[in-house]
């Protein structure tokens, strides 16, 4: 999770990722970030995110990332 | 038969509704489905049903075939070793795309041959074949109704079911009425199959609410077209098609007068749609979300066309970034580049392709490939040049929340919207640059611009009109649902008053032209 939150802040500084839970919703997040975002997530964690996983619903919050990544994880 | 005509008003959609209406509930779509073939042949010639018809049944059966190659898989992937399943889900995957670019070949490439075979033509006579004194002779073809908007409802199905987002559509008739529903084949929206397909299938009864707010809607358009866009349209045209006689304040105000009536043509047709389907109580997809009060480039193209733009989103931008050359590209530039630029590049190469797509979607010239470039370039001025806006906001003080600065922001997306627009309208590039030079040229004088003073005090009252109502809008209030409040007596004067207004203030009869949907020839 502490990676993620790293990730997130580098991508985005200034953002409260801890508390925040609609960052899609509230256009805190946009599709470039989303896109950029994806890149990171499969680098770091050897995981192979595809357009279906592109929901808002998976991107609303670091949990909701978390739970992405963990998914993906247990898919390979 | 256009949307704003009395014969779709009254006669099309009048019996449509009717007969609906009355229809029972189980066999209502049988009136929407004979309705939207109807109008396609009325709308366009018997024999281009022929292509909607060809889509429906490509996209109906790739889909089947879709999910019985998946069944295979879910039905013996439980007997299977780990690696067995691997290699299993690699085959299915190879197949299942097989399927995909077969039937993305038939439908993206009917498109493309009757689109734009005279565009890549032309490119290769004038690039190549000239220095040979050689040319290929242009294709007489005709562009079947629609075409450019249920493509791309079919890709969205046809893709959505191959990436597993839900399963094939069984029923035929559901899948054809998705495709050809008569409010949306003209000008969009652009609607998803998960959206919409169920809601137009499933019979609805009567709904008072939902067929007063669909007639308010269709009068909201009806304002905005034929009072506003069919007015500014002939300042328009007698500026844009002369323009080599005006300068200065002039030229000016004919951009501003193209902005007004795309808006308000566009917007207004968009009225009109939600507000047909509304009748049945049917609720369709907003494609405009207050576009002129957007502080970016960016923003406004999330508030303008929405539904073109979500679908780039999920159909081009995503399938490019997320595609395997795209992820080495990114993992190379991340390894080679500058920390600063390997972040961007990726983002950057993605978006080319949707800005290529948005601009040739629009039309096959270079006009529109430019206008596509256009919007690309200054994104990426933004992208790029953010860490130097950053510096000389933090110099000067500025919070983002500061409502100067908020303005300032406003302002400056609606110039540079109209620098674009002017592109998207001027008949060549070199005549834009004609226009944009010229505005900075001549006087401030104001010459007759083919409008009496009159019409144009009309088109400028009805901005101001569409300014309140969008200002409203973006405050949340639903000024609607506010006058469905009202006591009968005054809520029904109200709208009999917009509805004079119209038939008075409407710019059509003796002294005016009738002006198709700009977007209906896309």
């Amino acid at each position: 999770m502490n990676e993620l939150l790293d990730i997130l802040k580098d991508l985005k500084p200034g953002v409260d990722f801890e508390n925040e839970k609609n960052l899609i919703d509230d256009r805190i997040l946009d599709s470039l970030d989303v896109m950029n975002l994806t890149v990171e997530l499969n680098d770091e964690f050897d995981i192979e995110i595809t357009p279906l996983d592109i929901l808002p619903e998976n991107f609303q919050s670091i949990e909701t990332i978390y739970q992405l990544i963990t998914r993906l994880q247990e898919d390979n | 038969m256009a949307y704003t005509t009395y014969i779709y008003l009254l006669l099309f959609l009048g019996s449509t509704f009717l007969l609906y209406t009355v229809f029972p509930k189980k066999y209502k779509w049988i009136v929407l489905l004979s309705a939207s073939y109807l109008y396609y042949i009325l709308a366009s010639r018997v024999w281009m049903i022929i292509f909607i018809l060809l889509t429906t049944i490509s996209i109906y059966i790739g889909a089947i075939w879709l999910d019985k190659i998946n069944d295979i898989f879910v039905s013996v992937k439980k007997s299977l070793d780990r690696q067995q399943r691997k290699e299993l889900k690699e085959k299915i995957l190879w197949q299942k795309k097989c399927v995909v670019v077969f039937i993305l070949f038939i439908n993206l490439g009917l498109l493309i041959f009757l689109k734009y075979s005279n565009f890549l033509i032309s490119l290769l006579n004038i690039s190549i074949l000239e220095q040979f004194q050689i040319s290929i002779p242009l294709i007489k073809l005709f562009l079947p109704l629609g075409i450019s908007f249920y493509t791309l409802q079919a890709i969205s199905y046809i893709v959505d079911v191959y990436r597993g987002k839900y399963h094939a559509d069984e029923c035929l008739s559901r899948v054809a009425l998705y495709l050809a529903f008569f409010p949306t084949i003209v000008e969009g929206p652009i609607t998803r199959y998960n959206e919409v397909a169920y809601q137009l299938y499933e019979g609805h009864s009567f709904d008072y609410k939902n067929f007063t707010f669909g007639l308010q809607l269709i009068l909201w358009g009806m304002f905005k077209k034929i009072v506003i866009a069919d007015r500014a349209n002939m300042l328009v045209n007698y500026v844009f098609d002369d323009y080599l006689k005006f300068s200065g304040l002039s030229v000016v105000i004919a951009i501003i007068f193209y902005t007004i009536q795309l808006y308000t043509e566009f917007s207004g047709c968009m009225d009109i749609v939600r507000g047909s389907a509304q009748l049945f109580s049917i609720r369709l997809p907003d494609n405009f979300r207050q576009p002129f009060f957007a502080k970016s480039i960016n923003e406004f193209w999330q508030r303008w066309h929405i539904t073109l733009g979500s679908w780039l989103r999920d159909y081009v931008f995503y399938s490019v970034s997320l595609s395997a050359p795209f992820k080495r590209w990114s993992q190379f530039v991340k390894k080679h580049g500058n920390e600063y630029v390997s972040k961007l590049l990726p983002a950057s190469t993605a978006l080319f392709f949707v800005w290529i797509c948005n601009g040739l979607w629009h039309g096959a010239s270079i006009k529109y490939v430019m206008y596509g470039m256009y919007y690309y370039l200054l994104m990426m001025l933004g992208m790029y040049l953010e860490p130097v806006f950053m510096k000389i906001k933090n110099a000067f003080h500025i919070q983002n929340q500061n409502k100067f600065f908020q303005i300032f922001s406003i302002i400056r997306t609606i110039l540079i919207v109209n620098i674009g627009m002017l592109i998207f309208r001027a008949d060549t590039l070199s005549s834009a640059w004609h226009m944009l030079v010229s505005c900075f040229q001549g006087t401030m004088d104001i010459p007759y611009m083919g409008l009496a003073l009159k019409d144009m005090m009309i088109v400028i009252m009805g901005v101001i009109i569409v300014y309140i109502m969008s200002l409203l809008k973006e405050k949340n209030i639903s000024v609607r649902e506010h006058i469905a409040k009202w006591h009968i007596v005054p809520r029904w004067t109200f709208y009999l008053t917009g509805l004079m207004i119209v038939v008075i203030f409407g710019a059509y009869g003796r002294g005016y032209d009738i002006v198709s949907f700009i977007y209906a020839q896309f």
